[in-house]
């Protein structure tokens, strides 16, 4: 029985390791909000951030520009297609004060891109400037897929090139298990040397989150 | 020469035109920041009839499945009894994807299998199903209408493991009652989680007796099954008997009587998971009020310039002796109402194919529908039957017949203007071939949904008259089909009394016999309006002639000759005009 117990330890031990589980890195704030692929994601990640009582700025479809505006994105304001909201304290980090970290929500929507007025190859453009200027300006990029399997989509899906726009780039991925299946996250992570965790639920950020901005 | 009277007049005109062709784009209408949904979605819209307010005592429901890219096929799940330990997979079925490899139902389930399983009952009922799960042999039927939610309730995430599709089959697979339907799909998503693909959701769930409004949303993407929580919160408001209701994708269930079990049902956290997202503050002093809690659609059928017009019009058009306003704020206009006159099924069906004709938000008023009256042109009023339907359902549950004769589903594919509803009753063994095939991407004329559609595009060059055509036909299509309910039902019924199985091989021999009659004929019908309306003409095919258009509505030519006058002081005279430009 116990000599089960050890196995079944070395087992667990051994599939963490293969899953090349890191603690995440220290990141501070203010912090951006964002979706890769304008998937409702993004509100799942805000909704982490409100849990663990961070404060955050959030804006679906931000440029570079607005990232180098700092909180409060230049003051721009929301319309059709186009969301900001900042609950960044401004007593704590006045306005255009720079971001520090940006955590980008990987899932892409056909619809959610049309009502932004974005193609895939709009998007893709997009956000790679947008992770271009946060790593010129070392922004610490945290890439999150709580989407699950069903929210991957086959290869050369739209889903897979929002994938491979973001996570080569992050300096943190998190995923959810289910959007791990295939190991696709765990050997970017692998191959690019970039810190990883996979957790159950997206109820598991909000533990993540809380140690990477105490 | 200036003409100052007759510029003011073009200017004004020309306006009117701009705003009219904005309006044909889509308005850019104010979103509310944390809903779901907007005013003007393009969702579907349900009515539901009580068994005291129809004509022959039967419950109806229906779904105008609006999308525009979706799958529109059909098919039959048969009954089945499964052994101890077997398991029922849990697919996520997205409302809207398609796949060129085949249909949603070839495709869907290997692509949405999530890995996860719940145990199986000992025995799943048949039923039909289309994009969701319509009928099943008990007569348990639904109608389904997106409501949206509160967006910090949205579960995308896998801890949701039933999604609106997903429940819909399983609530046809497990119930014998609309309310057992009601409390099978309740309890599944409080232990698996609702949401994944969707969020607020309204079923209209019905058997021969009862027809309720069940409303659905999940509890937001941090909940575990582990939490120990409902992972979803629903509630059911009973339609009374006597009256007739609409969901125009907007929840329709407000204060509630729990204690009231003949007409209330819910989840247990129904009032707490308000107050635990800080959506109702039971200290405010007021009571708790469903849709203004978890769904609270803003505006009036006038404030929205039409956008929300459908719950006003179908209920002001039913019982027009309430002379409900078109200013009341959606959110307090009534649950239901009773009508002034019991309704059939042809009046369902004709209701389907509401355009709002003759109201404030008429779409061929002016010259909105161009010059041949068109109602798909003027996209301000969002209307009950739009262009971009998948198909309709009417979801009719007859009592004093044995459920397998009593259900019929009647199913029109494409705009319900230009279509012909076709029965199929809950006994029958399988649907019509044609039901099952075609995409929007492949012309095939293997398919009924193309055979609607081939009549449609047709009918659509020059509108205002071609509809007669399409109308005669539906009288004599849809008309004879309604007709030959009584004997079917007789035969049916004679058999029946032998022999249920016998009975259910009649049904499904004679229904789709009589539906592949009626696809032909839609077939037929798209070729006589081809011809007949070719080159923007008139071909008498009897007289072998080819007559001259006098289509044009009145208002159209009015406008014409108007805009000519403003156009004249700038129109350079003479010359050939240049080569031809194209």
């Amino acid at each position: 029985m116990k000599k089960a117990f050890v196995i079944l330890l070395a087992v667990a031990a051994a599939a963490s390791l293969a899953a090349g589980q890191t603690a995440p890195p220290k990141a501070m704030l203010p912090v951006l909000t964002t979706s890769a692929g304008q998937s409702n994601d993004v509100n799942a990640l805000n909704i982490v951030l409100e849990e663990a009582d961070i404060k955050y700025d959030y804006c679906d479809v931000p440029t570079p520009e607005m990232v180098a505006a700092g909180v409060g994105l230049g003051n721009k304001q929301s319309a059709e297609g186009f969301h900001v909201e900042s609950t960044t304290d401004p007593a704590k980090f006045p306005k255009g004060t720079p971001f520090k970290a940006i955590m980008v929500a990987i899932g892409s929507s056909l619809k959610g891109m049309g009502a932004s007025g974005l193609t895939i190859e709009t998007e893709e453009a997009r956000v790679k400037k947008v992770l271009e200027y946060c790593k010129k300006n070392k922004i610490l990029v945290v890439a999150v897929h709580v989407g699950g399997e069903a929210g991957r989509g086959p290869a050369g899906s739209d889903n897979e090139r929002m994938i491979d726009t973001v996570a080569p780039l992050a300096d943190f991925i998190v995923v959810t298990t289910d959007s791990n299946k295939d190991g696709r996250f765990s050997k970017i992570a692998e191959k690019g040397k970039i810190p990883f965790q996979q957790i159950g639920y997206a109820l598991g950020l909000v533990d993540i989150v809380k140690k990477m901005f105490n | 020469m200036r003409h100052p009277q007759r510029w003011a007049v073009g200017a004004a005109l020309m306006a009117g035109l701009l705003a009219a062709a904005f309006a044909l784009v889509g308005p850019a209408r104010t979103e509310t920041p944390d809903l779901t949904l907007t005013p003007d979605s393009e969702a579907c819209t349900v009515i539901m009839v009580g068994k005291g307010a129809s004509v022959d005592g039967s419950t109806m429901t229906t779904h105008t499945c609006d999308c525009g890219t979706c799958d529109w096929t059909w098919g039959h799940v048969p009954s089945a009894d499964h052994k101890p330990g077997s398991v029922r997979k849990i697919w996520h079925i997205n409302q809207y994807t398609t796949w060129p490899e085949g249909t949603k139902w070839q495709v869907a389930p290997a692509k949405g299998d999530t890995g996860f399983s719940i145990p199986e009952i000992a025995h799943t009922y048949a039923y039909h199903h289309g994009m969701f799960g319509y009928m099943n042999e008990n007569q348990v039927a639904i109608s389904e209408s997106t409501i949206g939610t509160v967006r910090k309730l949205v579960n995308n995430t896998p801890s949701a493991k039933i999604d609106l599709t997903m429940l819909s089959l399983l609530g046809m697979e497990r119930s014998k009652t609309a309310r057992e339907c009601i409390q099978v799909m309740g309890k599944l998503t409080e232990t698996y989680g609702y949401g994944f693909n969707d969020n607020g959701e309204m079923f209209a769930v019905s058997d021969p007796n009862e027809v309720w409004i069940f409303e659905i949303m999940p509890v937001g993407p941090l909940w575990t099954p582990e939490s120990g929580k409902p992972g979803a919160v629903w509630c059911a408001e009973r339609v009374p008997d006597d009256n007739v209701s609409v969901c125009p994708n907007e929840s329709r269930i407000g204060e509630i009587k729990l204690e009231d079990k003949d007409n209330f049902l819910a989840s247990s956290n129904v009032v707490s998971c308000a107050v635990e997202n800080k959506l109702y503050d039971p200290a405010a002093g007021k009571p708790f009020n469903w849709k203004l809690a978890y769904s609270p659609a803003q505006g009036s059928a006038v404030s929205t310039n039409g956008g929300r017009q459908r719950l006003w019009r179908f209920l002001a058009g039913c019982a027009p002796s309430l002379k409900l306003d078109p200013n009341t704020p959606d959110m307090d206009l009534p649950f239901s109402v009773k009508p002034d006159q019991k309704l059939s099924a042809q009046d369902v069906m004709n209701w389907t194919r509401d355009k709002s004709y003759g109201t404030i938000f008429d779409p061929v008023q002016g010259i909105r529908g161009g010059p041949f009256q068109n109602p798909n042109y003027y996209g301000r009023t969002r209307k009950i039957s739009v262009a971009n339907v998948e198909y309709t359902s009417l979801v009719q549950c007859r009592p004093g017949l044995p459920n397998e004769i009593g259900g019929i589903v009647w199913v029109a594919f494409g705009p319900q203007d230009t279509a012909c509803y076709m029965p199929l009753y809950a006994g029958m063994n399988a649907v019509p071939k044609s039901f099952t095939v075609g995409d929007h991407f492949v012309f095939n004329r293997a398919s009924a949904r193309w055979a609607s559609d081939y009549v449609d595009f047709h009918a659509q060059v020059i509108y205002n008259q071609a509809i007669k055509d399409v109308q005669k036909a539906q009288l004599e299509f849809e008309g004879g089909a309604l007709q030959k309910i009584p004997e079917i039902d007789k035969q049916a019924l004679d058999l029946y009394a032998k022999s249920p199985a016998k009975a259910r091989e009649y049904l499904t021999k004679t229904v789709i016999d009589l539906n592949d009659k009626i696809v032909a004929g839609w077939w037929d019908l798209g070729d006589k309006l081809l011809v007949k309306y070719n080159h923007l003409g008139f071909y008498n095919s009897e007289k072998r002639t080819r007559e001259r258009v006098n289509a044009y509505g009145g208002q159209w030519n009015k406008a014409v000759r108007m805009v000519d006058a403003w156009l004249e002081e700038d129109a350079v005279p003479g010359g050939p005009g240049g080569p031809p430009r194209r």
